[in-house]
């Protein structure tokens, strides 16, 4: 029996941006019969394997709109990780993304890993965010960045996938290169992500290849 | 006597023929044996004339194969042939569930006679003795009630078979080829078995009425002496060191540093290379289990002890110390207990090898050579141990390697019980001059096959689940035994109450069941604690038994009594017959002309109940009927429990028993609690506390030796931590529920606080849904009284998880309004304002507490799950509630607010993320307080039952005290010094302290006696902190 680690994943982001269409996408693909569903959306889990371990995501919704802003603190205590979601279409809620990462590093878990998603990248020609943005800000904060559509199921694998290799090397490394990050949005990596993938992979150039992974 | 039991298994296995021949429905072919039977009034005599029978035909039904092999069950009296009767029996019930029309059901049934007849040749026969009595009062009830009998019967049959197994095996380690292809081979084994039973004569097992000694089984004997042979904090180096001195079979169960598991040590013959060898134990959720291995235990103890018997995959079987096997009494067993590891090294230890040879052969060459002689002796085909895998008992066979080890205990007293049964039968059938005859043949094939098979199916897992059943019984049933005082027949009650259904009507045998029913749910209220297993197969006994033969007359009818009682066939039912045995030996001991009615109704029992005949017998026995009863009922529920629930009563047991010091610590607190009711300046700090204590005393006991036997043998180990966690509810919680509330309500009414939810929950109520941001279809009137509903059930529980589950469902059915069959999935933008809104409209305010219990005192574990995710999202609500007028300002919770949530989130978090390092743990920080060198500390490992005098050596050793002499060890509170005395356990003094409300600061000392105290603690006041 292999080992199962719990992961606690935040969202956080404007109400409207898609955070929950994000979890449904990432959770009912590919949906696992032997996994009991919680009885809503709000709280979803989704068990990954990951080299000899499971990696449990267990994802906590929030409420976006302003005035539950407050208990926020309540749902991303104990996180390993938030993933704060911006709609590519409203620049607002990028401004909101920004207050939450700003909250986050004052009152957040230590060593959480942040991830950005900019949703309904589907809609590209109405955007209102530029990808260049949002990358140079993610990098300002060694934030993981990926741009998706819960619509199409585009990156949305990768996004967690993402989470998965950084929570888990931040565990045992101290910094994180900017290597990775890219990485994250690679195919192969989304493909197999194996014990044997990632120091090929990586090529030598990332310290994590000494990690667990 | 011996010889008598000899006897009566040789003639059980006479016996076979009759009904071997019995394929054809009409069964005339019995007749004429079963004459014979009834002529015979001795047991020679008996056998003499059945000898002579005539071969059998082999049974032409599909079930023949089975039918083989169930003969050489008997026959058998193997470590091998323990698993292949296993195997048979699964047979059987596959077969039964295979084949599903007509002629099945009666094949089924047939086997089911055949199978009792089989392992309980004796019984059967005299039971048959009172047949002929019974069959002018037949009725088509009979039949029916019959049949049903019957199937109780092949529960009843196959547990006490795997019991009486079991005892063999302990006496024998001979391991004979089963499934004698023939009757001659089957006489052969026969004689196998019989001379085997002279053999044994010299053992106590063969004592029909002396038995006092049989009746501790290798399981109960495991239970007793688990100090000596589960050492888990054992290394290697002293594992191999205990062992190597020890003869091969012998074996320890440690925890194994290399591996992390707990390991079976195995000492292997031979002194060279390693003398001993680790096998693995894999610990899943609910088993254990070898690795490599496909047969799972429920605890520890089965699983050695089926190990003892069945080598499965070890090379050879597990061998206890002589002492301990032969140890006859609990008395010695404990005695032996006492000596812990000690054991090992102590002469008790040195075990006379040539007498404990014969019955118990060495494993390895010895065993195996012991063995195959007996195998050439007898004509029997050579060893062949089974792997799992040929036995058909891998995982997806799950079912097999349940029944072994649960049955292994139980009916282990059974065989005792049954093998005195015997005897005290045929005497009692003699004295009353019964006629015998054979047993009755199964009716015809009236049963409706549909219902049938999953109904034996399920019977069958019935009668697996009391053999869970805690040892603890048996320790009561030995108990029992060992007084004078008589056992009333419990089975009697049951008896009466069908006894009047049956007189008093002839409704369809369904309508037992609620009778009984009503008597047993209120005594079960009132039976605590454990008392002995159920009794017995009431509904049998007295009543003339119905002979199959006759019993095919009117069997239409039968057909829809048989639906009836397929519906009625409930676990209470069959678990009496299946629990029926154990107590029945020790009362055949105690309570001998009553006894002896019992024994006879016993036997009975493999019968159909019918007459009311005896009726005027159970009213004269009346009173103790009732208490037999109060005894069965408790029974049967314990015995539905699960490892989990027994540690669980257990520990609650404990935590009431202020002879423990666990029992202390807990009633101590929980009076303290409810005396001091000023001793907390808010409700967070009360339940806080309550959780502190909780999670220590969890500590304490997760590694106090104080839980017999140790919860680790039990309990795998990924689950101790919930298991603890449940039982912590139940003992410190239960008893503190009331004053918790009545303490929260209390602070709250003093802080204003539910003044000013309630002005708000008012406020709230009479905003619309959207101006509260909902904009999703809202539970109505109707759905927000079920939501009451469930809130007011959630007040009544004690346990946060409890609950937690109940707001779980609360929330789920808000989820159920939203998606209103949209198919839409919502998020926390849409739940949580809907959540706020029925919230606002159930209008309690209880709620508010119940929130804050369930907040503070889950375990920290689940506080990530979905269950911390919705008591999350309710304490989110009803803060937004509490703050609604100034969120109606500021549109923000109030800073005083967001610092509540914030702390407890820091308070919480920390809770978890540290491990408490506590206080009930194996370690001690001891000073040591120098002249020279000033005062330094040391944390030493101190386990709970180590003496202060112990300490005191481990201190001069770690301090290097030349002259140890001079110092001792000191406790320095509330500023003064108390010189501890040798005896005493400064761990428990440790626990003690901490225990108490108000932390106080202490330290341990380890100083000169006589040095002057003052001198240096106050420089040196948290070196030992």
């Amino acid at each position: 029996m292999m080992a199962i680690r719990e992961l606690k994943v935040c969202l956080l982001g404007d109400t409207g941006v898609g955070k929950s269409s994000i979890v449904c996408r990432f959770v009912q693909d590919h949906f696992d019969h032997n996994i009991s569903p919680t009885i809503g959306a709000s709280f979803m889990t989704k068990t990954v394997p990951c080299g000899n371990e499971l990696h449990k995501f267990l994802i906590w919704d929030t409420a976006g709109q302003e005035r539950f802003h407050s208990l926020a603190p309540m749902y991303y205590r104990g996180s390993a990780a938030a993933v704060i979601v911006y709609d590519i279409t409203k620049q607002d809620s990028f401004h909101t993304l920004k207050k939450w990462v700003k909250e986050l590093k004052e009152h957040g878990p230590e060593n959480i890993v942040m991830a950005i998603a900019g949703n309904k990248c589907d809609l590209s020609d109405i955007r209102e965010v530029p990808m260049k943005d949002a990358k140079e800000y993610a990098e300002s904060i060694g934030a993981i960045v990926v741009e998706t559509s819960a619509k199409n199921a585009v990156n949305i694998e990768e996004l967690f996938q993402g989470i998965m290799i950084r929570t888990v090397c931040s565990s045992s490394l101290a910094s994180w290169c900017w290597l990775c990050r890219r990485l994250l949005v690679s195919s192969e990596l989304a493909a197999g992500l194996g014990h044997a993938a990632v120091p090929a992979v990586l090529g030598g150039v990332c310290l994590h290849r000494d990690s667990r992974l | 006597m011996a010889l008598g039991t000899a006897h009566s298994l040789k003639a059980e296995q006479h016996h076979n023929p009759p009904s071997q021949a019995s394929p054809d429905p009409r069964g005339e072919s019995a007749t004429p044996r079963r004459r014979c039977a009834e002529g015979s009034g001795s047991g020679p005599r008996e056998e003499a004339v059945l000898s002579g029978a005539a071969p059998p035909r082999a049974p032409a039904r599909p079930a023949a194969g089975c039918c083989r092999r169930l003969r050489s069950l008997r026959a058998g009296c193997a470590r091998a042939a323990c698993l292949s009767r296993l195997q048979a029996l699964w047979l059987v019930r596959q077969r039964l569930e295979e084949q599903s029309l007509g002629a099945v059901g009666y094949a089924s049934l047939q086997l089911c006679f055949w199978f009792g007849y089989i392992c309980f040749g004796s019984e059967f026969k005299a039971f048959t003795g009172v047949f002929p009595g019974t069959m002018s009062c037949l009725t088509m009830k009979a039949h029916c009630r019959d049949k049903r009998g019957s199937f109780f019967k092949l529960i009843d049959t196959i547990a006490s078979e795997i019991g009486e197994l079991k005892q063999e095996m302990v006496q024998t380690d001979v391991m004979v080829e089963d499934e004698p292809a023939d009757l001659r081979s089957l006489v052969k084994n026969m004689d196998n078995v019989s001379s085997e039973k002279k053999d044994v004569k010299g053992c106590p097992r063969d004592s029909g009425y002396d038995s006092l000694s049989n009746k501790l089984s290798i399981l109960d004997k495991l239970l007793h002496t688990h100090p000596v042979w589960l050492q888990l904090g054992l290394n290697d180096a002293e594992a191999t060191e205990i062992l190597r001195a020890q003869p091969p079979g012998i074996f320890l169960v440690r925890k194994s540093s290399k591996l992390l598991k707990k390991v079976i040590s195995l000492r292997l013959p031979g002194d060279c290379g390693s003398c001993l060898k680790e096998f693995a134990i894999k610990e899943s959720t609910y088993t254990f289990s070898l690795e490599g291995s496909g047969i799972s235990f429920a605890d520890l103890f089965r699983l050695i002890a089926f190990y003892c018997i069945s080598r499965d995959v070890l090379p050879f079987t597990l061998k206890l110390p002589h002492a301990i096997a032969a140890a006859k009494t609990e008395a010695e067993l404990e005695e032996i207990a006492q000596l812990g590891l000690n054991f090992w090294s102590s002469p008790a230890n040195s075990s006379p090898s040539d007498a404990s040879a014969p019955r118990k052969p060495g494993p390895s060459d010895s065993a195996s050579k012991d063995s195959r002689q007996l195998c050439l002796i007898n004509g029997v085909h050579s060893i062949r141990t089974r792997t799992p895998l040929e036995l058909e008992c891998s995982q997806t066979n799950g079912a097999l390697c349940f029944i072994n080890p649960l049955f292994l205990k139980v009916h282990s007293q059974d065989v005792t019980g049954s093998l005195k049964r015997q005897s005290l039968k045929s005497q009692d059938v003699n004295g009353t001059e019964r006629p015998r005859s054979p047993p009755p043949r199964p009716p015809p094939p009236s049963i409706n096959s549909v219902l049938m098979s999953p109904q034996l199916s399920r019977t069958i897992k019935q009668a697996s689940v009391p053999e869970t059943v805690n040892h603890k019984k048996e320790r009561d049933l030995d108990l029992l035994q060992s007084k004078p005082t008589p056992i009333p027949p419990p089975r009697l009650k049951k008896q009466a109450v069908s006894a009047e259904v049956e007189g008093g009507s002839s409704k369809p045998a369904a309508v037992i069941q609620p009778a009984c029913n009503s008597v047993r749910v209120p005594a079960a209220a009132d039976v605590v604690g454990e008392t002995p297993p159920p009794q017995p197969a009431p509904t049998a006994s007295k009543k003339p038994a119905v002979s199959s033969s006759e019993s095919h007359v009117p069997w239409n009818g039968g057909r829809q009594r048989l639906s009836d009682m397929s519906i009625s066939t409930s676990s209470s039912d069959s678990l009496d017959f299946d629990r029926s045995m154990p107590l029945f030996g020790y009362e055949g001991d105690t309570n001998s002309s009553l006894e002896d009615f019992e024994g006879e109704s016993d036997q009975e029992s493999m019968a159909p109940p019918l007459k009311p005949k005896k009726k005027r017998n159970s009213s004269f026995v009346l009173p103790k009927i009732v208490k037999s009863q109060l005894r069965k009922v408790s029974g049967v529920f314990s015995s539905f429990m699960t490892p989990e629930k027994r540690m669980i009563k257990k520990i609650a047991e404990m935590s009431r028993d202020k002879r423990t010091y666990f029992g202390c610590l807990v009633q101590d607190y929980i009076s303290f609690l409810q005396e001091n009711k000023e001793c907390h300046v808010s409700s967070t700090d009360m339940l806080q506390t309550v959780r502190q204590f909780m999670t220590q005393v969890k500590n304490y006991l997760s590694q106090s030796s104080e839980l017999d036997p140790p919860i680790e043998s039990l309990i795998p180990e990924d689950q101790i931590d919930v298991v603890l966690e449940k039982a912590m509810h139940k003992c410190i919680l239960k008893p503190l529920k009331g004053h918790i509330e009545a303490m929260l309500k209390e602070f709250h009414t003093a802080d204003g606080s539910w003044k000013q939810l309630k002005e708000n929950l008012q406020l709230v109520r009479q905003r619309n849904p959207q101006e509260l941001g909902v904009f999703v279809p809202t539970p109505d009137f109707v759905d927000v009284e079920k939501i009451k509903v469930k809130f007011m059930t959630m007040q009544k529980m004690y346990s946060p998880e409890k609950k937690v589950m109940l707001l779980l469902r609360v929330c789920k059915l808000i989820y159920t309004v939203m998606e209103n069959n949209s198919g839409r999935l919502y998020g926390a933008d849409d739940f949580l304002p809907v959540l706020t809104y029925v919230i606002a409209q159930c209008d309690m305010l209880e709620l508010d507490t119940e929130i804050e219990y369930m907040m503070e005192l889950l375990d920290p574990s689940l506080l990530h799950g979905e269950g911390g995710y919705y008591l999350t999202s309710a304490y989110g609500a009803l803060s937004l509630i509490k703050n609604f007028q100034e969120e109606q300002a500021a549109r923000l919770l109030s800073s005083e607010a967001r610092d509540t949530l914030r702390q407890w989130h820091k308070r919480r978090t920390t809770n978890r993320t540290i491990p408490s390092v506590d206080d009930f743990q194996n370690y001690l920080r001891v000073a040591f307080q120098d002249v020279n060198s000033g005062c330094t500390g040391k944390t030493l490992l101190v386990r709970p039952y180590i003496t202060t005098e112990d300490v005191c050596q481990l201190c001069a050793e770690k301090f290097k005290v030349d002259n140890p002499k001079e110092y001792s060890l000191f406790l320095f509170v509330d500023d003064t010094w108390q010189q501890l005395t040798e005896d005493t356990y400064p761990q428990k003094i440790k626990a003690e302290l901490h225990s108490r409300p108000q932390p106080q600061v202490f330290h341990f000392v380890y100083k000169r006696i006589n040095s002057d105290p003052y001198s240096a603690i106050f420089q040196n006041d948290d070196s030992a902190s």
